[in-house]
């Protein structure tokens, strides 16, 4: 039958791949098994197999595409560049068309509809609230238990959709911020940091209240109807702005590659910058202090949407050294700590030998302090380190400094 | 024989062109096709075959009889040597010193030999000479590119090539080292060249275990008879830099010791055991006994005029549990009846059974000379 | 029970693969053929290989070892119905034994996690070819793989101290060891480059090196490949050893600049790059030398690496070559041949001659300094008589460096792809003998059949050659 959808992967996307295996090393999901069905070169024949008709999209297919984290780290060594991650939300298109699962059309109600709904959300939010107070997290499946026990403690909500933060000391230029789904509750502390900063930064600040969810989770798990959708509504609600900051690793390298969602995604991606690009730029060029304080170790966890999709390495270093911290690196390679999305719900065996391998490493480092730029990054984190270690977002760190700083 | 004598007659040589050679036929064919004929004629008639280069290390591994001696002696010409690919082609017959000598005016190397003596390429390839000059360049099994072969039952076979990096099919000139020409007769070789250092220096340190660990790629770290040196070769600067930190320069030369020539009078020994094992082996010697111990490479080259049974029995027990071997290069005939001199056969000795089968099916050449009496 | 219920029975069925899907993932390796796999299994020990190589025995089924699938000769593909055997997971490292300098690792060890876990030890693995980052050791061994360090360290096989080994017929045998000239024969050479067809390695004790105590990296840029290639020529010819001397055309070098960043050249025509290493007092003398003939060879220009990240960046951009060719066309077929070093301007200027002759896409990125080419022809197989054009052209080129002296294959393996080209290089006494050395290892020839020798090798079956002239 081939492939039915206008996303499905394309030939150009698939003869890309040469098959030299250099992608193999650096994914997770291959290190972990030494099996090519685990692995980027594998997924990419196997998609080429139902391209060429040789075989049929089944659940032998299905297992071997849902097992991949997207990551993106094989796009990285990848000389022929190879567009991986957009093969794989087109080969997981095909997927929801061709094997319409409800266990796949229940996660779709949730990262389509739920996450773009605010009221759904905080309903959501409410139930997780009242589970933090009665402590229900031990009673939870242990697929669930990591996750659960990994939120933060739900505050109240910081930012106001449709307000203006205004720019500090000389402005230069008008930034819209993405709240996002479940940032925007769950995080309301990294909000706040990331928007005084670029106050600081010399930005004025906007909440456009038409946002809605970024679409990036619908996306990866082939819900292209929904994921269209939500970047439609986004690059109207972000017309006005100068540039679209976002603080989440993954909701960033979605939005920069909103070009393979909507027709006007292409320039509306140019203008989207993470938190770290910004901030490390205005800490080059003087507009935020940089603190004379020392304030002892911090361990990097390189979030892949950061590191391996937006190749943003540099600038969250930055903004630490800036906040008197020292960053000490846990990985070199940068892989995975197995939370990637949703997928520590639907393949909980490799995310948990992923994360407990990622606490491993910080526990190595000595650091107490985690910074992550990434929300699933750091509820993995934290529900696989335990208690006695922070997990935070590097401009909570870097916020918290400058305030110390400033008394 | 004497039926096999005349189907050979236009190979014969004369016994005083072959000196040591003892056999009721020696032949000396002038190529490489003459010898397979020879070879041929000799496993038709179950005759068995010795190959004769100098004579030297007739006695390393093993006694064995021979109807026919196959003497290289004729093939002895430097084939092609290409200086600017740094390859040479010698013919197996060709006297390592003169090979040397040649190389020389290129200040290019095939290390071979230090000493050479009177010895032949393919005799010290057929043993698998590796020499002391290892301990920089590896085994002499690394440089074989090419090897041209006289099977026992008499084909000429080729494998390899005479460049430098190749994996055009199995590597048979590797093989063929070491192979105590149970292969074949090695007919023609072409081997790998080094360019030759520039500076030389001998240094002589007190502690060679702890040499080896710190000087840079030296040729070669020998402990003789109780006095260690350290041989280096290279650009002036850096032999210059390294003689100064090692230890007193006792020589701008290469001062190698002495080699043996085989002749049955005395016992001797190599010892093989891991490049940690070196000092352990050097002190297990009884005292008195002559040594060349090569540290960084693992093998102790022994001498001893008188030797008791269970003095080698020891010897062999104490390389064999270090994962090594006790090998007899020389001695009187009688120590060949009471001892093996390769001691325990690999565990892959069917396999080498099987291997030889097919290229000598009638085992003529050096029967007996590999371990486990292949 | 069938061979899939006997393996699952052994070792488990989530170290099995059945599924089509799965099975067609095993098909193929970095090299252009497919071969279909009847199952794939996924030993951990070597006990488990042992009993595996006993069960495909009773179903008379075809033994395929696998390693990461890099190789560019198709040696791991399938030819009829085969079991895949994928050693990936025997990936230990033991033993690291800094006095011997040796270590004892699985078949499924990456190369350059090797290198990687020794580093604070000082040594490395030396070996590394371009796949090092996920080759495997085992794989390393059936090929005996190179790379461009390899010129002056040595292939894969002279790092290879001891061997344990599945024979056909279920037998676990030891080759070599760590001291010095194992008795008898020296099977260790044989094995490695003998492409699967000889048994299984399962475990190996592999010498180590010692970190060269000062390196320097050179680039130079040359306005015809010819100037390049001689200039190689007369650097070895000079005596002196570089650790590696790797050479790019134009087009390898805009493909592999486009991805990497490291600041090659793209208007040069030819671009060298050469490393020194050695004693501190030894390296400046050999880098003047290296700089000097350059520049007698017209160098457009000679720059010397200014730090550790920037010799990273260019070795990447080198070792990232066969990948970056998928920019400038969908398809690409490559030779691995050797020449003498003194014939590579001769060669080359031939290799380019006859790639304008068939108006094929010629790039060109290989290890000068061992004369190993690696002519590569990028084109699209859908323009109609393109793989016609290919083929024809392919044949010209391995016949020139045949006639220049050559070899097949430097390092990447005969395997299926160069098969048929042996007689070219071989006569039938000469193929006739690898034959019979690979039966005495498989008699019954279920060890990755079809690869390394062509069909019929196995002339004289009766121990006796047939008297000239008697066949035509």
């Amino acid at each position: 039958m081939g492939w039915v959808t206008d996303s499905a992967p394309t030939r150009a996307e698939l003869s890309a791949c040469v098959q030299c295996g250099l992608c193999l090393p650096e994914c997770p999901t291959f290190r972990l098994t030494g099996k090519e069905t685990f692995s980027p070169r594998g997924r990419l024949m196997a998609m080429s197999a139902v391209a060429d008709g040789v075989v049929q999209v089944d659940a032998a297919f299905e297992a071997i595409m849902d097992s991949c984290l997207q990551c993106r780290a094989c796009e990285v060594v990848c000389p022929s560049l190879v567009p991986f991650g957009r093969a794989m939300e087109g080969a997981r298109t095909e997927l929801t068309a061709q094997l319409p699962s409800s266990q796949r059309k229940a996660r779709h109600l949730v990262v389509g509809k739920v996450l773009a709904s605010p009221a759904l959300l905080r309903m959501a939010t409410l139930g997780v609230k009242a589970g933090q107070k009665m402590r229900i997290g031990k009673l939870l499946p242990a697929t669930l238990r990591s996750g659960f026990q990994g939120i933060r403690p739900i505050m109240p909500v910081a930012v106001e959709a449709g307000s203006t933060y205004p720019a500090l000391g000389e402005r230069i230029g008008r930034a819209g911020f993405l709240t996002g789904c479940v940032m925007d509750v769950w995080f309301s502390e990294v909000h706040a940091a990331s928007i005084a900063l670029l106050q600081r930064a010399g930005y004025d600040v906007v909440i456009p209240p038409a946002q809605t969810c970024c679409g990036a989770l619908a996306a990866h798990d082939g819900d292209m109807k929904d994921a269209r959708k939500l970047a439609q509504k986004n690059v109207v609600a972000f017309a006005n702005v100068d540039v679209v900051v976002v603080d989440s690793a993954g909701c960033g390298a979605h939005m920069k590659e909103y070009e393979n969602f909507t027709q006007d995604g292409e320039a509306f991606s140019k203008r989207v910058f993470d938190i770290n690009e910004l901030i490390a730029i205005a800490i080059g060029s003087g507009r935020i202090p940089t603190s004379a304080t020392e304030r002892g170790d911090v361990a990097v966890q390189d979030p892949c949407h950061l590191r391996h999709a937006q190749r943003i390495v540099d600038q969250p270093r930055s903004m630490l050294r800036a906040a008197g911290y020292n960053p000490v690196e846990i990985d070199p390679d940068g892989r995975c700590c197995g939370a990637a999305g949703i997928y520590s719900l639907l393949q909980p065996v490799l995310s948990q030998q992923l994360g407990a391998a990622k606490a491993d490493q910080v526990r190595v480092s000595k650091a107490k302090v985690v910074a992550s730029a990434n929300p699933g990054c750091e509820m993995q984190l934290r529900s696989y380190l335990g208690s006695g270690y922070e997990v935070v977002h590097p401009v909570e760190l870097l916020w918290r400094a400058v305030q110390e700083d400033d008394r | 024989m004497s039926s096999l004598q005349s189907t050979l007659s236009q190979y014969l040589a004369d016994p005083s062109e072959v000196p040591g050679a003892a056999a009721e036929i020696i032949c000396a064919p002038a190529s490489l096709p003459d010898a397979a004929k020879v070879l041929e004629a000799c496993s038709a008639a179950g005759a068995s075959v010795v190959p004769w280069g100098s004579g030297s290390q007739q006695r390393v591994g093993g006694l064995v009889p021979a109807d026919v001696i196959l003497s290289t002696h004729r093939l002895n010409q430097i084939v092609d040597w290409q200086p600017d690919n740094m390859t040479v082609v010698v013919q197996g017959g060709v006297r390592a010193a003169d090979l040397a000598e040649r190389l020389a005016e290129r200040h290019q190397t095939a290390v071979l030999a230090e000493i050479p003596g009177e010895s032949t390429v393919g005799g010290l390839v057929a043993t698998g000479a590796s020499m002391y000059r290892r301990a920089r360049y590896g085994p002499i099994r690394n440089r074989m590119l090419e090897a041209t072969l006289a099977t026992g039952d008499g084909r000429v076979v080729r494998g390899g090539g005479r460049v430098v990096k190749n994996v055009t099919g199995y590597d048979i000139p590797r093989l063929v080292a070491g192979s105590m020409g149970s292969l074949g007769l090695i007919g023609e070789v072409c081997l790998k060249l080094w360019p030759m250092g520039a500076a030389h220096a001998t240094v002589r340190v007190d502690d060679p275990e702890r040499a080896w660990a710190t000087a840079y790629r030296p040729l070669a770290v020998l402990d003789i008879n109780g006095s260690s040196f350290v041989y280096l070769g290279g650009t002036p600067a850096e032999v210059a830099g390294q003689s100064a930190q090692l230890g007193d320069v006792v020589s701008d030369q290469m001062l190698w010791p002495e080699p043996w020539i085989g002749s049955g009078d005395e016992v001797r020994l190599s010892m093989r055991v891991r490049p940690s094992d070196v000092a352990d082996a050097v002190a297990s010697l009884p005292s008195g006994w002559e040594y060349v111990a090569a540290y960084g490479v693992g093998e102790v080259s022994i001498g001893c005029p008188k030797v008791s049974l269970d003095e080698l029995a020891d010897l062999r027990r104490f390389a064999e549990a270090r994962g090594g071997a006790l090998v007899v290069l020389d001695g009187p005939t009688a120590l060949y009846e009471s001892f093996d001199p390769w001691g325990s056969p690999p565990s892959s000795l069917d396999l080498q059974r099987r291997i030889v089968a097919r290229f000598d099916p009638d085992r003529i050449i050096n029967r007996g000379r590999l371990p486990g009496g292949l | 029970m069938g061979l899939a219920e006997e393996l699952v029975a052994l070792v488990g069925a989530d170290r099995v693969l059945v599924e089509p899907v799965d099975l067609y993932l095993y098909g193929t390796d970095a090299s252009i053929d497919r071969g279909p796999v009847k199952n794939v299994v996924f030993p951990e020990s070597t006990e488990e290989v042992a009993e595996i190589v006993k069960i495909a025995n009773r179903y008379q089924v075809p033994v395929v070892p696998r390693g990461a699938g890099t190789g560019l000769s198709g040696g791991a593909i399938p030819i009829g119905s085969s079991l895949v055997v994928s050693l990936t997971r025997m990936n230990g490292i033991e033993d690291v034994d800094p006095i011997n300098m040796t270590a004892r690792v699985g078949p499924g060890v990456i190369n350059l996690d090797l290198s990687k876990h020794t580093k604070a030890l000082g040594v490395h693995y030396a070996p590394d070819p371009s796949s090092q980052s996920i080759c495997t050791i085992g794989g390393n061994i059936a090929n005996n793989s190179g790379g461009p360090h390899c010129l002056a360290e040595g292939t894969t096989v002279e790092h290879i101290l001891e061997l344990e080994m599945v024979t056909a017929d279920g037998q676990v045998i030891v080759l070599g060891g760590q001291a010095p000239d194992p008795v008898g024969l020296d099977l260790r050479g044989v094995v490695v480059g003998s492409e699967g067809t000889m048994g299984i390695v399962t475990s190996a004790i592999v010498k180590l090196t010692p970190n060269p105590l000062a390196t320097r990296t050179v680039l130079a840029t040359f306005n015809t490949v010819e100037d390049a290639a001689s200039a190689v020529s007369a650097i070895i010819a000079r005596g002196i050893v570089p650790a590696a001397l790797e050479l790019m055309d134009k087009l390898m070098t805009v493909a592999v600049e486009r991805f990497v960043g490291a600041g090659f050249d793209t208007e040069a025509t030819a671009t060298l790059l050469a490393e020194v290493t050695g004693h501190d007092s030894a390296v400046d003398a050999e880098l003047e030398i290296v700089r000097e003939v350059c520049e007698l060879h017209d160098a457009k220009a000679v720059r010397v690496a200014v730090d550790e990240a920037e010799r990273a960046r260019l070795w990447l951009g080198r070792k990232s070559a066969f990948g970056a060719v998928a920019q400038m066309a969908p398809d690409y077929y490559l030779h691995d041949t050797v020449v003498p070093r003194t014939k590579l301007a001769e060669v080359m200027a031939k290799v380019y001659e006859i790639a304008d002759r068939y108006d094929i896409t010629m790039m060109n990125v290989f290890h000068a300094g061992d004369g190993n080419l690696h002519p590569l022809m990028a084109f699209d197989s859908t323009e109609p008589g393109m793989l016609d054009r290919v083929h024809a052209a392919a044949k010209e080129l391995v016949e020139v460096c045949v006639a220049a002296g050559g070899a097949l294959s430097g390092e990447h393996g005969v395997g299926i792809e160069k098969r048929d080209l042996m007689p070219l290089v071989f006569n039938e006494y000469d193929l006739d003998a690898q034959a019979r050395l690979r039966e005495a290892f498989d008699p019954d020839g279920l060890f990755n059949p079809g690869k390394t020798l062509p069909e019929g090798s196995r002339c004289f079956d009766f121990g006796r050659p047939v008297p000239e002239g008697v066949w035509v």
